[in-house]
C-alpha cells in the first residue's frame, strides 16, 4: 500500500522494461564476466571458430531449456527430458535405419516428444498429480521404453542425408545453432505476444485466480509439456545427427542442465516468472564454461564443482539484487 | 484505578506518507474488557499489531504496568505478556492441541526430545480451566473453529499473558458459541487478565465490555463506557459524517437477466433467485451460510450437482469459469491475493486475461489494444496511481480491487458477482468502491454483493436476500432491509440443533 503512494510516477517506464529484462541484462553481465575470464585465460577462446563451438555445443541444451522454462514458468517440472528424447532417438533411428525418408522420421520423432509431453501434461493437468512425481516416473518409464525397445543395444548407422541436415552449416553458421536460435525466436514471441504466454505466466503465478479470470488452465499445462516433450525430441535429433548412433541411454541428467539453464536465466521454480532470453544465456554461460575449462585441461570433476557454483551464485546474485519478494 | 495494565501514550505508525495512526492514547486497567471498535481500515488492526511487537511505532509507546516496552518484535511482545487471538487462528491442523500450544518452544528432555507427555499435562491444566472437555492429543483440525479458539485462548494463559487481545473472534462463531466465549471472556476478567476486544458487532461489544475505545481514521474519536451510552451514539461515531451520505438510489428495472431455479452445490441447497437488469441484490447471512459458495456456484467455479442457470432466458451449462465470462458474468472473489490478481504480472496483464479474444483477434495480443482498452476500463474504474504497466502487487487492497473490476468491464461482463467487495480495503477507497458499484447498476449492469458487513448489503443493495445454512432464508425489499431484519433470519432458529452437535463433538473429542 505503501510502496504504491510513496514511489513517484516518474518510476513508471523503469517499472515496465524492469523485472525481466534489468534480469536478463544481470545475465548478460555474468556471461560476458565469465567470457572474460576465459579469454585472459584461454588463448583463442575468443576466437570465431570456438564462438561457434560454444554455441554449438550450447544448442541442444538451450533446445532443452526453452522447453524447460515455459514449464517451469507454468509452475512445473519436466525431469523427463532426458529419457523423453532418448525415446524419440531410436524411434528417428530405427526408422532411418529400415529405409525410411528423414522428414518423415524426424515428424513421427518429434511426434514420439509431444506425445511423451502430452502424457505427462495429462497426468499433471487432469489427473492433478505434482509436476516432479508425475516426471520422476516417466523420467524411469520412458528410459524403460527405450531401453526395451532397443534391447539396451545402440541403433547403428544412421544414414548421411539424415545426418548432413544436422552437421551442415547456414552462412557458416552451424545447423543445430541456427535451428536452436529460430526455435528461442518463436518461444520468445509465443511467451511475449500471444495468449497462451499470457496464460502461462498467470497460471504460473496464481492458479486459482486465472481459473476465475477464465484462464484454460488444464490446456495450458498440458501445451507446455508438450513443447517440452517436442523440444526434447529435437534436440535428440541434432544429437543422433552428430553422432550418426542412437544409444537408449542418451540423454542422461539433460534434465538438470535445462533447469539449470532456466534458473540462471531468471526462472523461478515457484512458477509465474522466467525470459527466454534469459534461458538462452544462461544456456551459453554454461557452454562456455565448459569449453573453456575443457581447453584449459581441466578435470571433469572441477568442471562439475564449477557448474554448481554458477548456479548458486546466480541464486545469490538474484536473492541479493531482488530482495524479499 | 492506581497504574493501568497497558496503555497506548501517543501511537502514531505511517507507513511512507500515509499516516495510518494519528496519535492514540487510551489505557486498559488490570481485568478489564476492553472494547476496540472502528470501521474497517480505521486502524484497528495496525494498533493491535503494534501491540503484538508486528510494528514499530512511529512515535508514541506503548506501556505495560506502567513500563514502556522498548524493544519491539513478536517474541519481546509476548515476554511482556501480551498475546494475540488472530482472526485467523494461526494454528498447524495436524498437530495435537497440546502440540500447538506449545508450538515454537516445546518442553524438551535432555533439550532435544520432545516431551509430549510433560506437553499435553500442561495443556490439559491450562484447559482444564476453561474447557475440560477439549482433548490436548486430538489433531487441532478435528476440533470446531471455537473449540480452537479455546485452545489459543488457553496458550495465552499457559504463557501467563496479563493481556489478551482478540480480533474480531466472533466472525466464524455461533450465537451460542459465542455465549461460552463470553463466559470464559469475563471469567479471564475475573483473575485479573485485561482484554482488547476488537470487534464491530455492538451486541458483543455491549455485552462483555466495560469501556471502548472508538477509533476512525487513524485517531481515537473516543472513550466510552459502556453503561454510559447506546449503540446508536456508538455506530455514530464510528461512521462519523458517512452515515448522512448513505443515500439509495435504485436502477432495477423488470427484465430479469439471470434466474438460478433450485441450484445446489457441496455448501448451497436448493436455492432460487432471479436478479434484474440494473439491480443490485444484496446476499447476507452469516460466515459459512453459503453466500461464497452460492457465487462461486454462479461463477463457475464450483461444481453444481443439481437445478438450472438461465440468462436471458437461456439455459447455460456453467461449467467452468470460462463458460459463465463467455454468458457475461464476473466474479469479483473476497480473497483478492489467493483469487484474484497474479500478483508478479502488470495491472494490464492482470486484466487482459478474461477477455483474450479482444486483445488477441488474430491470435496475436495486440500491444496497443492492450494499453487502451485497460486504460480506458482503469479510468472508469479510477485507479491510483494510474500506472497500468506497473505490477499489481505494488497496489493497495483497493486499487487492485478496482483493477479487477476493470478486468471485467473490459470482458463486457453484464452480470458482476461481488464477494465482500470492500474487505481489508480503507475507507476511502471503500466509498469508491460503492460509487463503482452504484455506477455500474445505473448503466444496465447487473450486480449480486455478498457481504458481512450490514451497513454495507443495506447502502448498496435494491433487494437482500438473506442466507442461512445453505438455503436462502429470507428476501426483503426496500423498507423491510433493516439490520434487525436481516440479523433475526440469518441466524438459525435451532439452538436447540447447536447444543446437540457441541455434544456431540465432545464426546467425539472425549473418545
Amino acid at each position: 500500500m505503501s510502496q504504491a503512494t510513496s514511489k513517484p510516477e516518474t518510476g513508471l517506464f523503469q517499472a515496465t522494461i524492469s523485472r525481466f529484462s534489468v534480469r536478463d541484462a544481470g545475465t548478460l553481465i555474468g556471461l560476458i564476466v565469465i567470457m572474460a575470464v576465459f579469454a585472459i585465460l584461454v588463448p583463442g577462446f575468443l576466437s570465431e571458430r570456438n564462438l561457434l563451438n560454444i554455441l554449438q555445443q550450447s544448442s541442444i541444451n538451450a533446445c532443452l531449456a526453452l522447453g524447460m522454462t515455459l514449464v517451469i514458468i507454468s509452475g512445473g517440472i519436466d525431469l523427463s527430458v532426458g529419457p523423453t528424447a532418448a525415446l524419440s532417438a531410436v524411434l528417428t533411428a530405427t526408422l532411418l535405419v529400415i529405409g525410411i525418408p528423414a522428414p518423415v522420421a524426424i515428424a513421427v520423432g518429434l511426434a514420439m516428444g509431444a506425445a511423451c509431453g502430452l502424457f505427462n501434461g495429462f497426468m499433471v493437468a487432469i489427473v492433478g498429480l505434482q509436476p516432479f512425481i508425475v516426471t520422476l516416473g516417466t523420467l524411469s518409464t520412458f528410459r524403460a521404453l527405450a531401453l526395451i525397445y532397443t534391447g539396451g543395444n545402440p541403433v547403428l548407422g544412421i544414414p548421411d542425408d539424415f545426418r548432413a541436415i544436422f552437421n551442415g552449416s547456414i552462412f557458416g553458421v552451424p545447423t543445430p545453432v541456427v535451428i536452436v536460435g529460430l526455435v528461442a525466436f518463436v518461444a520468445w514471441a509465443v511467451l511475449k505476444k500471444t495468449p497462451f504466454g499470457e496464460y502461462l505466466l498467470a497460471v504460473g503465478g496464481n492458479e486459482e485466480a486465472a481459473h476465475i479470470a477464465g484462464v484454460p488452465i488444464a490446456r495450458t499445462k498440458i501445451a507446455a509439456y508438450a513443447i517440452s516433450g517436442t523440444l526434447a525430441a529435437l534436440a535428440a535429433m541434432i544429437l543422433i545427427g552428430r553422432l550418426g548412433a542412437a544409444e537408449p541411454i542418451l540423454g542422461n541428467l539433460w534434465e538438470l542442465d535445462a533447469i539449470a539453464a532456466a534458473a540462471i536465466g531468471g526462472a523461478s521454480l515457484m512458477g509465474g516468472k522466467g525470459s527466454v532470453v534469459g534461458t538462452i544465456l544462461g544456456a551459453i554461460i554454461l557452454g562456455a564454461m565448459r569449453n573453456g575449462l575443457t581447453l584449459m585441461n581441466v578435470q571433469s570433476f572441477y568442471q562439475l564443482l564449477a557448474t554448481g557454483l554458477i548456479i548458486l551464485a546466480a541464486m545469490l546474485i538474484d536473492r541479493a539484487t531482488r530482495g524479499r519478494e | 484505578m492506581t497504574v493501568s495494565r497497558l496503555a497506548f501514550d501517543g501511537v502514531t505508525k505511517s507507513f511512507g506518507p500515509l499516516q495510518v495512526l494519528k496519535g492514540v492514547s487510551f489505557d486498559v486497567a488490570p481485568g478489564e474488557v476492553h472494547g476496540l471498535l472502528g470501521e474497517n481500515g480505521a486502524g484497528k488492526s495496525t494498533l493491535l499489531k503494534i501491540l503484538s511487537g508486528v510494528f514499530k511505532p512511529t512515535d508514541g509507546r506503548v506501556l505495560i504496568d506502567g513500563r514502556p516496552i522498548d524493544a519491539h518484535g513478536p517474541v519481546s511482545a509476548r515476554r511482556a505478556g501480551i498475546a494475540m487471538i488472530h482472526q485467523e487462528l494461526q494454528q498447524v491442523p495436524r498437530l495435537t492441541v497440546a502440540q500447538n500450544m506449545f508450538l515454537g518452544r516445546p518442553l524438551t528432555r535432555f533439550g532435544v526430545i520432545v516431551d509430549h507427555r510433560e506437553q499435553e499435562s500442561l495443556a490439559a491444566q491450562a484447559l482444564k480451566v476453561i474447557d475440560p472437555h477439549i482433548d490436548p492429543a486430538a489433531p487441532i483440525g478435528s476440533l470446531k473453529v471455537a473449540q480452537r479458539q479455546i485452545v489459543e485462548i488457553a496458550r495465552a494463559l499457559l504463557e501467563d499473558a496479563k493481556i489478551i487481545a482478540m480480533d474480531e473472534p466472533t466472525s466464524s462463531l455461533t450465537p451460542s458459541e459465542f455465549d461460552r466465549l463470553a463466559e470464559i471472556i469475563l471469567d479471564l476478567s475475573g483473575r485479573g487478565v485485561s482484554v482488547v476486544y476488537v470487534s464491530h458487532k455492538m451486541e458483543e461489544i455491549f455485552r462483555i465490555c466495560t469501556r471502548s475505545s472508538v477509533m476512525r481514521d487513524g485517531s481515537l474519536v473516543g472513550l466510552v463506557k459502556m453503561s454510559e451510552t447506546d449503540q446508536k451514539t456508538v455506530v455514530q461515531m464510528m461512521v462519523g459524517r458517512e452515515l448522512s451520505q448513505q443515500v439509495h438510489t435504485s436502477f432495477a428495472t423488470e427484465q430479469v437477466v439471470l434466474e438460478a431455479r433450485n441450484v445446489s452445490s457441496d455448501k448451497v441447497r436448493d436455492v432460487s433467485l432471479t436478479l434484474h437488469r440494473g439491480e443490485v441484490l444484496g446476499v447476507a447471512g452469516l460466515v459459512g451460510a453459503g453466500r461464497t459458495e452460492l457465487l462461486r456456484l454462479l461463477a463457475g467455479a464450483d461444481e453444481r450437482s443439481t437445478g438450472e442457470v438461465f440468462i436471458d432466458g437461456e439455459s447455460v451449462a456453467l461449467r467452468s469459469p470460462r463458460e459463465a465470462i463467455a454468458s457475461g458474468i464476473g466474479l469479483v472473489p473476497e480473497e483478492r491475493k489467493r483469487e484474484g490478481i497474479v500478483p508478479l504480472r502488470s495491472v494490464q496483464n492482470n486484466i487482459v486475461l478474461a477477455s483474450m479474444s479482444r486483445f488477441a483477434p488474430r491470435g496475436i495480443i495486440n500491444g496497443g489494444r492492450l494499453k487502451s482498452i485497460s486504460a480506458v476500463t482503469l479510468k472508469e474504474t479510477g485507479l491510483r496511481p494510474f500506472a497500468p504497466e506497473r505490477e499489481i502487487r505494488r497496489f493497495s487492497g483497493g486499487n487492485q480491487q478496482k483493477a479487477i473490476i476493470s478486468r471485467w468491464l473490459a470482458a463486457e461482463t453484464r452480470i458482476f458477482l461481488f464477494d465482500e467487495p470492500t474487505r481489508g480495503i480503507d475507507v476511502g477507497a471503500k466509498a469508491e468502491i460503492y460509487a463503482l458499484i452504484e455506477k455500474l447498476a445505473k448503466e444496465g449492469k447487473s450486480v449480486i454483493v455478498v457481504s458481512s458487513e450490514l451497513p454495507e448489503i443495506i447502502r448498496l443493495s435494491d433487494r437482500v436476500l438473506v442466507m442461512r445454512e445453505g438455503r436462502l432464508a429470507a428476501e426483503l425489499i426496500g423498507d423491510e432491509i433493516t439490520e434487525h431484519a436481516i440479523a433475526a433470519s440469518a441466524i438459525p432458529q435451532s439452538t436447540v440443533n447447536d447444543a446437540a452437535e457441541e455434544a456431540a463433538i465432545v464426546t467425539n473429542t472425549s473418545l
